[in-house]
């Protein structure tokens, strides 16, 4: 009984990370908090676009800037396809619209797996609290 | 597609323009809001407006002052070493 527990337990915090890992935000919606998911989607989203704006998508490079992919790849999956997109090298991006590109949306990306990591802790606060009523 | 969509993702294919002078410097204020906005998100119990705003702007306050100091320590280091040192240098002290 316990071990099952433990699964399923297992099961849903993977599944609040993946969720907050899809959708910014997604995560603490998905736990009833939906005040916090808001501001979190909204700054994450708003970030990430602003980054994409200032550089263009060229910003996400998979090839060229390998640690800043990393970064940006914590907003969503949907970076992976940009990523694809761009490592055609039709949008070139240089000097300082890269830079400030870069930081936005390599920030964002990492203030999600911050949010990632919040709504799993949470989950898990309140899976202890349900296991122990 | 329609201009309006032709135009929105236009915008997210070209760079802008920013030129690299002083004023360039001021991209931080937004993202320096946004990393306020979400780390107080994660850390407060219940997220009720105005508090939130308070505490968001006070951590906003404290980060750019900080950031203010550093500038100066650094622009400090960087006069000393680039328009007194060298003169000092020169100067024989025999």
């Amino acid at each position: 009984m316990a071990q099952s527990w433990k699964d399923n337990h297992t099961l849903y915090l993977v599944t609040i990370g993946l969720l907050a890992w899809l959708v910014p935000g997604a995560g603490h919606y998905a736990l009833n908090d939906r005040r916090r998911a808001a501001v979190v989607g909204a700054a994450i989203i708003l970030t990430f676009l602003v980054g994409l704006y200032v550089g263009s998508i060229g910003v996400i490079d998979p090839v060229g800037a390998k640690p800043w992919y990393v970064a940006q790849i914590m907003n969503s999956p949907v970076v992976f396809l940009l990523g694809r997109l761009s490592a055609t090298g039709d949008f070139p991006v240089y000097g300082r619209p890269n830079e400030i590109g870069q930081i936005y949306t390599s920030t964002a990306g990492l203030l999600n797996l911050l949010c990632i990591v919040n709504a799993i802790h949470l989950a898990h606060l309140r899976g202890i609290e349900r296991a122990d009523d | 597609m329609t201009a309006f969509n032709a135009i929105l993702l236009a915008s997210f294919t070209t760079p802008m323009h920013i030129g690299t002078n002083p004023a360039s410097m001021l991209w931080l204020l937004p993202l320096l809001a946004s990393f306020v906005v979400v780390y107080k998100a994660t850390k407060v119990y219940r997220i009720r407006a105005y508090p939130f705003i308070r505490e968001s702007a006070v951590l906003f306050g404290s980060i750019l002052a900080f950031i203010i100091v550093i500038a100066l320590v650094l622009y400090g280091v960087t006069w000393v070493a680039t328009e007194q040192l060298p003169g000092l240098l020169n100067k024989s002290s025999f």
